[in-house]
């Protein structure tokens, strides 16, 4: 009799508790799943944008580009642009939130520490279509970066070519990039670090640690989870970054450069209109993210992450 | 073991140099912004720079320091559509926050709350989702759209984003420590599961919820690749579209650029003004299971 | 009785609607989509045409949608992707050469645009004009306007260095650029005033004529190479080279365009590279300055070893009609269409756009208009853009192919190899 009930109650929780998932299961299917899978399906096809009908050809995009020029914009161009824009702006910004997190932990007070985190913050609060407008203006060769770089470096009247040299081009959109969102991270450090119990620290000083060892031996450990969980999530955005190549490249800059996957898929899909061809890059693209997430696990490989 | 000037550690006149360059870092391009919002396109790129708006630099005679605002609410057609195009952004950017809040906390709620076959596997799927590009979905998702007929509507801008993965994420986490005991607890006296959720857990997710609610907002106002593919009437524009379509033909005015720009960044500063708490807030609610 | 009754009911019922389904028919509402893309001028005349044709057609509703030029291929691509495409759209040739392809839209309605018959409508046209959008003798559009561009100068600037414009003007492009260097402000590298600058990324239409009167050619005669003639694009590329930041330094892709600060007559640039219409937008921007003497148009440039003589090339915006509307529809777009085009001295003075019928260039207002002649000149040395499928493809490889050289020390050798194999990958795959 008891088993009968017990079971009824469990079969009753599961049913509501899909209930209450159902809603959003249904939402990610239709505007998520189905329109990837309908990219990947498009991705075996040859459809052009205008195209009445599609026909089915197999893996030829994707050997397609991973052979071919793709009308002078490549895939391994784009992987390049990509990647080097995703190392050079993740790194730093882990990295420099981190150091920044730490050193408004050793302000005295709360209320400084605040400010700071709301300045910081600032830049993320605008959005990426202003961001873009801004920089683009200061790194005009009359604008205010150019002057600074040339007062910085001692020297006048140099056109450094934030938006026109190749690599300087790189180095904007990541310049941009980083200053967007270093607040944002320091604040998800802020918080790991907060969560970190005081006695800890209390204990390490009694115990005659100094501050440096402190942070290597405890802080650093104890903060690990919320490393990995920035890094994956700073890389994932870079990876997926668009509006500030798309803006900058629409003001005149060189598209080879900055020339990221996604931007590559919108080009190649909506202005060439061959979206067959665009879908297979966003596959490919989706996989490249799907790998690195997996292996930024891997690679730390803590027990903390597992639900 | 520390160094004292006076009353000031050695480690923090450090600490506070590197801060403060960090500051102006972050905060010099937006008060360039600002004063820019009120120059001529010539003082802006004269070289030198000087901050402070000045007749100076005026070019034509009927300038004054508020031409840039007058052009930019005005617009390329002097039509003010700017209004119009600000209170879409806002229907928008409000709308997605509200469903967002409460799709996530439902499915996050019976994520975390409860035990049924196949939860995880749709937890990862709808994790996986964060890796897709929107790029890669675009096209699609506007023919779902299309064939929904939400194009050139509100309903098109806001359903493909009803919610977030993130914020499913964010919920789950946060529930996963609420104390089961109330819930049992309130089973045992025979509430219904829905009442449980939203008179129990709820009300007690609110920081969560207005973390994720100004997040989706943010979200939605910066949104510029899909209201380009689904607002196809000026009637339907959104603030990200008013402010490329300008630079595109009013690309050497830098004056009244910068004058859409701050316009258009002013609800986010008030927003964030008065709720920055919550915007802070966003990264205490991820690492909240340490209690 | 009843019988009787029954059979006057059904009479009843039935003649009407014969009598209503035929005025349905002519009645019938009909909503057209109309976009276009932004120009103030045009704007006003558009605007006005509608709501005359409105009243005179109770039974349509026209929205308008504009948008910037550059966006427009995008946005109507993807709305006809998704089967929402406008009714009446205009784009430029080489743009809308790829609906023609895909067969999505539909041959001109030569009664409802208000012509007796297709020949009557070929013949009030120049000849040639229509010939882009031409596929198996049927025609899929009509001009709304024939541009081409020439040489604006700005004589204030030429004083302003010491030169006398009216002689001084550049009639090779080896003057271009010797005469850009005397114009040429800089601060330290930077430009502040330009002589000259190309109107990027306008290849096709603007740069590939120097190519053409340097020899080479983007295809060979039977169509199977592409990127002909070494000499001609490697000669092209390096005087892109010299001009560029790594070179004299006289310009660049990056600066803000040329014709977009004409206007303004500022002193940072004393020549663009822009159509007729250009003039009813001086006349917005400028009044002073349209109404002063202190600008003019010249022709073309050409080499001073050029092989052939080539100017500018011309390219159209034509009308398009979505086919899959329904009948009633594109009728009434045709209409609409033709409605519009018969106002084409009006367009010519107000907006300064040309329209090519017989009637218009042989007008007294085409030749009052400042400097008609040298556009008109202009006209017969060049030669339609091209257009064909992948012309926006091949339009990026070009443009690709110049930053190499002007941005990125890509050395012009390399880069018209880089240019041949992409383009000829290109064509290859058709």
């Amino acid at each position: 009799m008891s088993n009968k009930k017990r079971y009824s109650i469990e079969q009753k929780q599961a049913k509501w508790g899909l209930l209450f998932t159902v809603p959003c299961v249904l939402f990610f299917a239709v505007f998520c799943f189905y329109p990837i899978i309908s990219a990947f399906v498009t991705s075996l096809t040859d459809a052009k944008i205008l195209s009445k009908t599609r026909e089915f050809v197999g893996l030829k995009n994707y050997i397609y580009l991973f052979t071919k020029e793709n009308g002078g914009f490549s895939l391994y161009n784009s992987i390049r642009a990509t990647f080097v824009f995703t190392l050079g702006t993740f790194i730093p910004m882990v990295i420099v939130s981190l150091i920044i997190s730490v050193l408004l932990m050793q302000l005295r007070k709360p209320s400084h520490r605040g400010f700071f985190q709301i300045a910081f913050y600032m830049p993320a609060v605008l959005s990426s279509v202003v961001a873009a407008a801004i920089w683009m203006i200061l790194f005009d060769p009359r604008g205010l970066f150019n002057q600074f770089s040339n007062f910085i470096m001692f020297t006048s009247g140099k056109d450094f070519g934030w938006l026109v040299n190749t690599k300087m081009l790189q180095a904007s959109t990541m310049i941009v990039y980083f200053w967007k969102y270093i607040g944002y991270f320091v604040i998800l450090f802020i918080t790991g670090l907060a969560s970190i119990p005081s006695s800890l620290y209390e204990a390490a000083i009694v115990d005659g640690s100094t501050k440096w060892h402190t942070f290597w031996r405890i802080t650093l450990p104890l903060l690990k989870p919320t490393v990995l969980l920035v890094s994956v999530m700073a890389m994932l955005q870079c990876l997926k970054t668009f509006s500030t190549q798309y803006m900058f490249h629409q003001g005149g800059a060189g598209r080879q450069p900055i020339d990221v996957i996604t931007m590559n898929i919108y080009f190649t899909g909506i202005r060439n209109g061959r979206i067959a061809r665009a879908s297979a890059m966003s596959i490919i693209l989706f996989v490249i993210m799907l790998l690195l997430t997996l292996l930024q696990f891997k690679v730390s490989n803590s027990d903390d992450v597992e639900y | 073991m520390n160094k004292f000037i006076g009353k000031i550690s050695v480690t923090e006149v450090i600490v506070w140099t590197f801060l403060s360059l960090v500051l102006l870092f972050t905060i010099l391009p937006i008060a360039f912004m600002v004063c820019a919002s009120f120059m001529d396109a010539k003082q802006i790129l004269a070289m030198p720079f000087t901050w402070i708006p000045s007749k100076e630099y005026f070019t034509t005679t009927d300038r004054t320091f508020a031409t840039n605002f007058i052009k930019a609410i005005l617009g390329n057609n002097e039509d003010s559509i700017f209004f119009r195009t600000l209170l879409n952004s806002l229907i928008v950017a409000i709308s997605v926050s509200i469903t967002t809040i409460f799709l996530a906390s439902l499915c996050g709620y019976g994520l975390a709350k409860f035990k049924f076959k196949g939860k995880n596997v749709i937890f990862m799927s709808i994790m996986a989702t964060m890796m897709i590009p929107f790029e890669a979905i675009m096209i699609p998702l506007y023919m779902v759209t299309s064939s929904l007929n939400m194009i050139n509507s509100y309903r098109g801008l806001i359903v493909p984003f009803l919610v977030s993965a993130f914020g499913v994420f964010q919920m789950r986490q946060y529930l996963l420590t609420f104390p089961s005991e109330f819930i049992d607890a309130s089973r045992v006296d025979g509430m219904g599961e829905f009442k449980i959720y939203a008179n129990i857990v709820l009300p007690n997710c609110t920081p969560v919820m207005a973390t994720l609610g100004i997040l989706s907002f943010r979200n939605q106002w910066d949104n510029l690749l899909w209201p380009l593919l689904v607002s196809q009437r000026e009637t339907m524009k959104t603030i990200p579209l008013y402010i490329t379509k300008f630079s595109e033909e009013k690309q050497t005015d830098q004056g009244a650029m910068m004058a859409i720009a701050l316009l258009a960044s002013i609800p986010m500063f008030i927003l964030f003004g008065f709720l920055s708490k919550y915007f802070l807030g966003g990264a205490t609610v991820f690492d909240s299971r340490k209690g | 009785m009843k019988k009787i009754l029954l059979t006057m009911l059904v009479i009843l019922m039935i003649v009407p609607s014969f009598v209503f389904a035929q005025g349905e028919k002519e009645d019938e509402n009909v909503t057209i989509e109309f976009w276009t893309h932004e120009d103030a001028n045009r704007q006003k005349l558009e605007d006005r045409y509608i709501s005359e044709f409105i009243e005179t057609h109770p039974n349509v509703s026209v929205n308008v949608t504009r948008q910037s030029s550059t966006k427009m291929i995008e946005l109507v691509q993807t709305a006809f992707a998704a089967g929402e495409g406008p009714t009446i759209f205009n784009l430029s040739i080489n743009d809308e050469y790829p609906f023609m392809a895909a067969e999505v839209v539909a041959p001109v309605d030569f009664k409802a645009a208000g012509y007796t018959s297709k020949d009557s409508l070929v013949d009030s046209y120049v000849a040639g004009m229509l010939d882009p959008v031409v596929i198996d003798g049927e025609i899929y559009g009509l001009p709304l306007e024939l541009t081409n561009w020439c040489i604006y100068v700005n004589k204030n600037v030429f004083r302003d260095a010491g030169l006398n414009p009216d002689t001084d003007y550049p009639k090779t492009w080896e003057e271009m650029f010797e005469v850009s260097k005397k114009l040429v402000v800089r601060e330290g590298e930077i430009l502040t005033r330009r002589g000259y600058d190309f109107r990027y990324p306008y290849y096709l239409e603007s740069m590939v004529p120097m190519v053409e009167q340097l020899g080479g050619s983007l295809f060979s005669e039977d169509g199977t190479e592409a990127i002909v003639g070494e000499e001609g694009w490697i000669g092209w590329l390096t005087y892109m080279q010299k001009w560029g930041p790594n070179g004299e330094n006289l310009g660049s892709p990056t600066y803000k365009n040329a014709r977009k600060l004409f206007n303004s007559n500022n002193n940072d640039i004393s020549m663009a590279t822009t159509g007729l219409y250009q003039q009813a937008r001086i006349n917005h921007d400028n009044p002073d300055f349209y109404n002063s003497d202190d600008w003019m148009v010249v022709p073309y440039p050409k080499f001073e070893n050029a092989v052939k003589d080539v100017a500018a090339c011309y390219y159209g915006h034509y009308y398009m009609v979505n086919d899959s509307e329904n009948d009633a529809t594109k009728k009434a777009a045709w209409q609409l269409i033709g409605y519009m085009l018969s106002h084409g001295e009006e367009y010519l003075t107000n907006v300064n756009i040309i329209q090519p019928t017989k009637a218009l260039m042989n007008s007294d207002t085409y030749h009052n208009m400042p400097f008609s002649e040298v556009f008109t000149t202009d006209f017969e040395r060049g030669h339609v853009v091209y257009f064909g499928a992948n012309s926006t493809e091949i339009q990026n490889l070009i443009r690709n192919a110049v930053e190499g050289v002007m941005l990125q020390n890509v050395e012009p050798a390399q880069a018209y190899r880089q240019l041949k194999n992409s383009v000829q990958e290109l064509i290859d795959e058709e």
